[in-house]
């Protein structure tokens, strides 16, 4: 079913010890288009993000996905409603190899120990496609058989957003993508990131790279101490007034 | 009632001897220092060795059983605890090298002085005195005068001299501390010091006033750390707080239970509160290893 | 003489691999630093125990035990939920304490402090396993379906949701795993088959009592599944072998039988040590002790 509103924030406030990181935020995203959420330090981005893929629960207000209402789903479920997300951080399993942490997001049947036991679900030629095909398209395909405990800082990034790719999704959450990465790799998920809009993937990400995500993104969502200040396309966005003071002001 | 109430007073303030330096070292360190246990026993024997099996005279021979034991803690952290911490060791890695040094030091101890249960002689066992309406012996009034003299002490220290707003620095915020020019290491190895020398106190009060046995640390590791968790990890007057509440607890438990399940009462609370309130009764959470 | 020692010691290492395997699933697949698991131990020897001294076939009191560890298993995953790290794995000891505490004082069943005597010797479909060979194959038999059984489940996707769950059980949870029944499962498992282990002791040697089940026990089980290496299958088995063997010249060097005991522990906490300060992979080399 189609849905005009891919996720979509009502209010909702979040506050850590008296701090309010996200204060009666509202906004919608539209689907197969890329989104950059925006903002200065402190503004509240990341909290967003965690708040859309279940690891925190909102104060008050709703969050819906392509209409399901998911404010108090846990964050399992919420995944299995099609949203995957990649950290600031990576996030690998790190004794595991690529290939190994690939296939755990394209197998949505190996939490049940039986089924596994006896031999009822087991890696598939179709998922071993879709992992490496999501490996490709990352540019990790020669790494397959390497454990994530001995992979640079980009090739993890590389390899999680691999991971996300795999995962049956619906929206994608990318927390900041080229945060740390040297120019070579930013040219190269630039690329990515331009692929996957061209498939009409919808994309959410967070940048503090402006160049970056102004670039790259269909439409801007900017924030600051905790709300929704602007949102339009990137041309617009530059001129706003609003968001120039919110980063210089 | 009031019987219990004492009986509760009296384990809780050993209880509280032995929380408040392992407090010390988690709030310091950020780690379980499970070990801490073998420290006490390790005083107790050690003065059991001098007093008992040397003849020396005793109260000198507490004196140094303590510094020993104080010893014994620095040892600890600096031949098994550092290391360990250089490579960059998670806080289970150090529980369990702590678990292995218990095991290590109880083995030993079994080894060279039998499983029986030893006493000092050097205390005549007087008649208990009745203070309202509970018996109590001198000597236990003695062991809560000693814990509360300790305590009040510890908290003088870390509130008013130098090295105790250190380590309540390290305690905060390690960076920083850092940044400021604190010797982190040296600050660990004064916690270790202070708060073996107060474990190795805790074992000459519990052997004066239940006898030793090797395995008196495991227990007492256990009991610890539930006053910790109680009390709030991180916070040294909350462990006190909260062994407190563990001794009381303990005997009233044993007034309505079996005898032998009154050590388990311990047990059941540690499990009750990581459940329920895992901030501890006072919601202090400096820092858990989560 | 040569040959009923070397059976008694074949005994042992299968005994010692059902419950190292065993706590490999839960520990080093699963990443649940099960400071408890001897608890499962206990339950499942003294469930076989009783159910035999009842009256009830072999095979029936064998699956008496692993069906009670099982449950017992469960039960503890579901306040351990939400726990980590050092707190998981105090809350486990408590667990273990609790479990020994029971043991030792719910009298009208476990006989307290006595213990359970003349536990009588398996005996399937007529044929007896009296005779210590014919108990080694039993035994045996029940350590190899426990190692092929954690292998089985490692090698399938759901082992590798558990291998997820021990790396970052936040980054499994948001690729949809539901991590909490992952654990739940890993723990049920490995206290199924430590229960088993269970078992076979308690029929092998005829008689427990709740100071079989100690610390040294756990601090035995647990240098077996670091020194074999996180998550190492093959490195437990050597790291089994070899620790059973290592301190049997210990008996003929005139040690005495009372001091055998605790060298073995020494030893064990030593080795582990040293493992851990040296080369925290273990045998095995996969995963670090982290």
């Amino acid at each position: 079913m189609r849905h005009d509103k891919m996720l979509e924030f009502t209010r909702a406030t979040k506050s850590f010890g008296g701090v309010k990181a996200v204060n009666e935020c509202s906004f919608s995203i539209k689907p197969r288009v890329v989104t950059a959420l925006i903002g200065p330090n402190g503004a509240g981005k990341t909290t967003v993000f965690n708040l859309a893929c279940g690891l925190l629960k909102p104060d008050s207000g709703s969050i819906t996905l392509a209409g399901t209402e998911i404010t108090n789903l846990a964050p399992e479920a919420i995944a299995l409603l099609g949203v995957a997300r990649t950290f600031q951080q990576p996030r690998l399993f790190e004794n595991l190899t690529v290939l190994e942490n690939v296939l755990l997001a394209a197998d949505s049947n190996d939490g049940s120990f039986w089924k596994n036991f006896v031999g009822a679900n087991r890696v598939t030629p179709a998922k071993e496609e879709t992992a490496r095909k999501a490996l490709s398209l990352a540019g990790m395909q020669l790494h397959e058989d390497a454990l994530c405990r001995e992979l640079s800082y980009g090739q993890k990034k590389l390899v999680e957003l691999a991971r996300s790719l795999a995962k049956p999704h619906q929206l994608l959450l990318l927390d900041e993508p080229v945060a740390g990465v040297n120019p070579k790799l930013r040219a190269s998920t630039t690329r990515i990131l331009e692929r996957l809009r061209a498939e009409k993937k919808t994309i959410l990400l967070t940048e503090h790279d402006l160049q970056f995500a102004l670039g790259i993104a269909d439409d801007v969502i900017v924030m600051d101490e905790g709300c929704v200040i602007a949102q339009g396309a990137p041309p617009a966005i530059k001129r706003n007034e609003k968001v120039l003071e919110a980063y210089l002001g | 009632m009031i019987q219990v109430l004492a009986n509760g007073i009296i384990a809780g303030a050993i209880y509280a001897l032995v929380a408040s330096g392992f407090s010390l070292v988690y709030s310091t360190a950020r780690f379980v220092h499970f070990a801490h246990g073998a420290t006490v026993a390790a005083g107790a024997y050690f003065l059991y060795f001098l007093s008992m099996q040397l003849g020396a005279s005793f109260w000198p021979s507490a004196v140094v059983a303590v510094a020993f034991a104080a010893a014994v803690g620095i040892a600890m952290n600096a031949f098994v605890y550092k290391p360990l911490r250089c490579r960059n060791a998670s806080s289970l890695v150090l529980l369990m090298a702590g678990f292995a040094m218990l095991v290590l030091v109880e083995a030993a101890l079994l080894i060279a002085f039998g499983a029986d249960i030893k006493t000092f002689n050097a205390i005549r066992v007087e008649k208990g005195m009745e203070i309202a309406g509970a018996v109590i012996t001198p000597l236990q009034v003695s062991i809560i005068a000693t814990a509360a003299a300790l305590l009040l002490g510890l908290h003088l220290f870390m509130k008013r001299t130098r090295l105790g707003k250190t380590m309540r620095a390290v305690a905060c915020n390690k960076t920083l501390a850092e940044a400021r020019g604190i010797d982190v290491e040296k600050t660990h190895t004064y916690a270790f010091a202070v708060s073996s020398a107060i474990a190795g106190v805790a074992g000459v009060l519990i052997g004066l006033e239940q006898g030793l046995e090797p395995t008196m640390g495991a227990n007492l590791v256990i009991k610890s750390f539930t006053g910790t968790v109680i009390g709030g990890i991180g916070s040294v007057p909350g462990a006190v707080l909260g062994s407190l509440l563990v001794g009381m607890a303990e005997n009233v438990g044993a007034w309505f239970l079996p005898s032998g399940y009154k050590d388990a009462v311990a047990f059941v609370l540690l499990f009750a509160f990581l459940l329920f309130k895992p901030d501890g009764l006072l919601g202090i959470n400096r820092g858990v290893n989560k | 003489m040569i040959e009923a020692y070397f059976t008694h010691l074949l005994i042992l290492i299968c005994i010692y691999l059902t419950l190292a395997i065993s706590l490999q699933l839960s520990m080093g697949f699963t990443g649940l630093f099960n400071l408890g698991h001897i608890a499962f131990y206990a339950i499942g020897a003294y469930a076989s125990a009783l159910a035999a001294l009842a009256g009830w076939p072999f095979l029936a009191a064998f699956a008496a035990a692993g069906a009670t560890a099982a449950i017992a298993g469960w039960i503890l995953s579901l306040p351990t939920a939400r726990l980590k790290g050092d707190y998981l794995a105090l809350a486990t000891l408590g667990f273990f304490f609790v479990v020994n505490a029971v043991a030792l004082n719910w009298n009208d069943v476990t006989k307290g402090a006595l213990g359970l005597p003349g536990i009588p010797k398996p005996e399937i479909m007529g044929v007896s396993f009296a005779d210590n060979t014919a108990f080694l194959g039993l035994a045996a038999l029940t350590a190899a379906a426990c190692f092929l059984a954690v292998r089985r489940i490692a090698k399938t996707p759901f082992g590798n949701v558990l291998q997820a769950v021990r790396d970052d059980e936040l980054a499994a949870r948001s690729l949809g795993k539901d991590a909490t029944k992952a654990k739940a499962t890993a723990l049920c498992a490995s206290a199924l088959f430590a229960g088993l282990a269970g078992s076979l002791y308690a029929h092998y040697i005829t008689f427990i009592d709740p100071f079989t089940f100690n610390i040294g026990e756990l601090i035995t089980v647990l240098a077996m599944v670091i020194i074999g290496g996180l998550a190492s299958l093959e490195g437990t088995v050597l790291a089994v072998v070899v620790l059973v063997l290592l301190p049997e010249p210990l008996r003929f060097i005139g040690m005495p039988s009372s001091i055998v005991g605790p060298a073995r522990q020494a030893i064990y906490a030593a080795i582990l040590l040293l493992i851990l300060a040296r080369r925290p992979r273990g045998f095995g080399g996969r995963v670090e002790a982290q």
